[in-house]
């Protein structure tokens, strides 16, 4: 058959992103996906963090102190939430890749959401209870 | 089916050689109980007959009409227009995603076909390989076919690339095997057809999976690939473990 | 190897039939369609492969042919065969009373049947009209419409044949004094127009043949006559089950995949590019369906269509008519060189419509090769896809 273009009809990894006509799983993918880069960037981050004690005890107090604003708090708050998620969905897509309970991905799914709200909830109260 | 009638725009995706895609709207009217291949088949008899669009069996059992509804993969033969727009509503229709077009809905998927072949899925197979319980049909064990021969029935799988189109990861891994090829492999099972492990056991095969599941959700033909592919990956797994502890 | 190049029009059963037959017996062969292989009437068929028993009463030229090319593309095409056989069944008085013609029809046809008891009819199909009051096993089969033409087409390709989809025939090329040398044609997947010449073109358009002849001049006595179909949400049998009577409307019901298939009526219509599927053609078929299989009226629709028969002759279309098929050398007919014409028939024939069809192209180019297609095992339908 001629077939003038052979590249695929594909954005790439924006269909990744793409929440338009997904279905339960396929957000459970994006979440995935955007948790995954999110805990990447913060790996860097808390890399350049654990950078600052090799400069010193100072460098490192006035870090700290820097981190006690609440725009950092939130942010922290995404790490645990997507760190949450991530892992608990990491533990479903385990499960089913031993065939454990596959037709039940979707209630699984539901389940890790619930999970990763609780857990949030907890540390979010104890991180403002320490504050 | 009803004297309904409805008023339906169907903008519809347009390609012609290596010219530039765009859009092009038809306003129809229509019977809500039809199904969408109807409008797209009228747009072609009635409105525009430079429209590149394909279908063959109207009923399911060919997989040709694959397209995307309003961002969905459907197979249009079996999509009533009721279920997916309203009177005065859009109907976006789109070619299959993750295929070459070759021009206006019709997509290039030879990428799933040398899968279905590399993993001799069989089009027709014995009834036991996928049995039909829960379709109201038991025949009896004992009733020996004509020739003595088990029942053979056409395979579940239609071979229509909505789960291709449907993945988010076939975008990006254009190697990957596929939801429609792993459950192929699945469905005559690693002991039955030991050859096909190396073909699925690499990143390019069960691995690539993200277990997103779309593809069961947009599957028109009772495969749930979704399902399918964890299991092989179970199969894979399995053979792994019995392979450590010194076995076969 | 001879070196003539025959273009034929259509990539309809009939069509890649003759591409397939064309190809093993050396010709260049070039296949135009105007859309994907198999979208009029061949991929439309509701896929009943057959036995010859239908027709076995009023028909036996079709029914003779029907059994044979049945077991023949047992056969070549097992991929796109469900042979799980079929079952007539009666359920009344007036079918009861086609049982001897039924049972004499086969018997001179060479069709094999064995009568069942109600009860073993049941035990085999439970789903069956548990008021029937007799059974006949027939060889019967379910096959899949589009891998059967994609199988032939396939092989067809690997023999080197050339298929342009998404083509149309615009215009017949001629010599000046009529006789026809090729075709004029658009493509429009790139939106190119380009000529095509060769020995001899070979019209399989089944239903359309009227508007190719046209461009010649030329009319066929054609009776387009389509007939709805309705597919249900559930398998309810393993073989095709057939009415104990006279071909008459939604008297076939058969399994596919995880469905049932109930076809299917029988009217006149001028023009076949687009028939819509009639409310009470429908409701018919389920009226019809559930007589012979009570289920089905629990059963969610799936797909209502409707497929053109093209059946020979003119008048009075429908039930009276063969459904054999027809050649026709336009040399002949209308003093025109260059162009056949094949139609009729059904999708169980097809390798024999081919057949013929490429005897009378070999007899007037004067190719002496026999035919071997009912020996020759295709390849996988995938294969068209994949070069």
């Amino acid at each position: 058959m001629e077939s003038p273009a052979k590249k695929p009809n594909t954005r790439g990894i924006l269909d990744w992103f793409d929440p338009r006509g997904r279905q339960v799983g396929g957000w459970g993918f994006i979440l995935n996906r955007l948790t995954a880069i999110g805990l990447t960037v913060y790996l860097y981050l808390h890399l350049v963090m654990l950078g600052k004690l090799a400069q010193g005890p100072e460098a490192y107090d006035s870090f700290i102190a820097f981190a006690k604003q609440p725009l950092i708090m939130f942010g922290e708050m995404l790490v645990i939430i997507g760190g949450l998620y991530h892992g608990l969905n990491g533990v479903r897509i385990a499960l089913n890749s031993f065939g454990v309970a596959v037709p039940a991905q979707k209630q699984l799914l539901y389940g890790v959401l619930g999970l990763t709200l609780v857990g949030s909830l907890i540390f979010g109260l104890r991180m403002l209870a320490a504050h | 089916m009803s004297e309904e009638k409805w008023t339906v725009n169907f903008v519809v995706y347009r390609k012609k050689g290596d010219g530039e895609p765009h859009y092009q709207t038809f306003t129809l009217e229509v019977s809500p109980d039809e199904y969408v291949i109807d409008g797209v088949e009228r747009i072609w008899a009635f409105h525009d007959r430079s429209l590149v669009f394909a279908h063959a069996c109207h009923h399911s059992t060919c997989g040709a009409c694959g397209m995307r509804v309003n961002g969905v993969e459907k197979l249009t033969c079996i999509t009533r227009i009721r279920d997916v727009t309203k009177n005065g509503g859009t109907l976006r229709i789109e070619p299959l995603r993750n295929f070459p077009v070759i021009s206006d809905l019709v997509v290039d998927m030879s990428r799933l076909y040398v899968g279905m072949d590399k993993v001799h899925a069989p089009a027709v197979h014995p009834l036991s390989l996928a049995p039909l319980e829960g379709e109201g049909i038991k025949p009896p064990r004992d009733v020996p076919m004509d020739g003595g021969k088990e029942y053979l029935r056409l395979a579940d799988c239609i071979e229509c690339g909505l789960c291709i189109s449907a993945c988010p990861v076939a975008g990006t891994a254009e190697e990957y095997l596929g939801p429609a090829v792993l459950a192929a492999a699945q469905l005559q099972g690693l002991k039955r057809a030991p050859d096909l492990a190396e073909v699925v056991d690499c990143v390019d095969g069960v691995w690539r999976c993200h277990s997103a599941y779309e593809c069961t959700a947009v599957c028109p033909s009772n495969v749930d690939p979704g399902w399918r592919i964890m299991d092989l990956r179970r199969q894979v797994l399995a053979q792994r473990i019995k392979r450590w502890f010194g076995g076969a | 190897m001879s070196q003539f190049h025959a273009i034929v029009i259509g990539a309809g059963f009939t069509g890649v039939a003759i591409a397939h037959d064309l190809a093993l017996r050396g010709f260049r062969v070039t296949v135009v369609e105007r859309g994907p292989i198999a979208n009029g009437t061949s991929g439309r068929t509701h896929g009943l492969l057959h036995s010859g028993a239908r027709y076995a009463v009023n028909d036996q030229e079709s029914a003779i042919e029907c059994i044979q090319e049945n077991q023949i593309l047992r056969l070549i095409v097992p991929d796109a065969i469900e042979p799980n056989g079929g079952l007539f069944i009666a359920v009344d008085e007036s079918d009861l009373e086609y049982r001897e013609k039924f049972i004499q029809g086969c018997e001179e046809c060479k069709i094999p049947i064995r009568e069942l008891t109600p009860k073993e009819a049941l035990r085999i199909e439970p789903n069956l009209n548990p008021k029937l009051l007799t059974a006949f096993t027939v060889p019967d089969g379910t096959f899949d419409p589009l891998r059967l033409a994609l199988a032939f087409a396939a092989t067809a390709k690997s023999n080197g044949a050339v298929f342009h989809l998404y083509t149309d025939v615009v215009d017949l090329l001629t010599d000046g004094q009529g006789n026809i040398k090729g075709v004029k044609v658009w493509n429009r997947a790139n939106d190119k127009r380009f000529e095509i010449e060769g020995d001899i073109v070979v019209n399989a358009t089944g239903a359309w043949v009227g508007q190719i002849t046209s461009m010649a001049g030329i009319r066929v006595p054609i009776a387009p006559t389509p007939g709805v179909m309705v597919a249900y949400d559930k398998r309810l049998t393993q073989r095709a089950i057939n009415r104990l009577n006279k071909p008459g409307d939604g008297d076939i019901v058969l399994p596919q995949r995880r469905m049932m298939v109930v076809g299917t009526t029988s009217f006149s219509i001028e023009d076949p590019d687009y028939v819509p599927v009639l409310p009470d053609h429908v409701a018919l078929m389920i009226e019809r369906g559930s007589e012979l299989i009570p289920a089905l009226r629990q059963t969610k629709e799936r797909g209502a269509y409707m497929a053109t028969r093209p059946l020979i002759g003119s008048g009075a279309p429908g039930r009276s008519i063969s459904r054999t098929f027809k050649a026709y050398d336009h040399k002949e007919t209308d003093n025109i060189e260059g162009l056949v014409t094949i139609t009729g028939g059904k999708a169980t024939t097809l390798r024999l419509m081919a057949e013929k069809t490429v005897d009378l192209v070999c007899k007037k180019l004067g190719v002496n090769v026999p035919c071997t297609t009912a020996e020759t095992p295709l390849i996988s339908y995938r294969k068209f896809y994949v070069d």
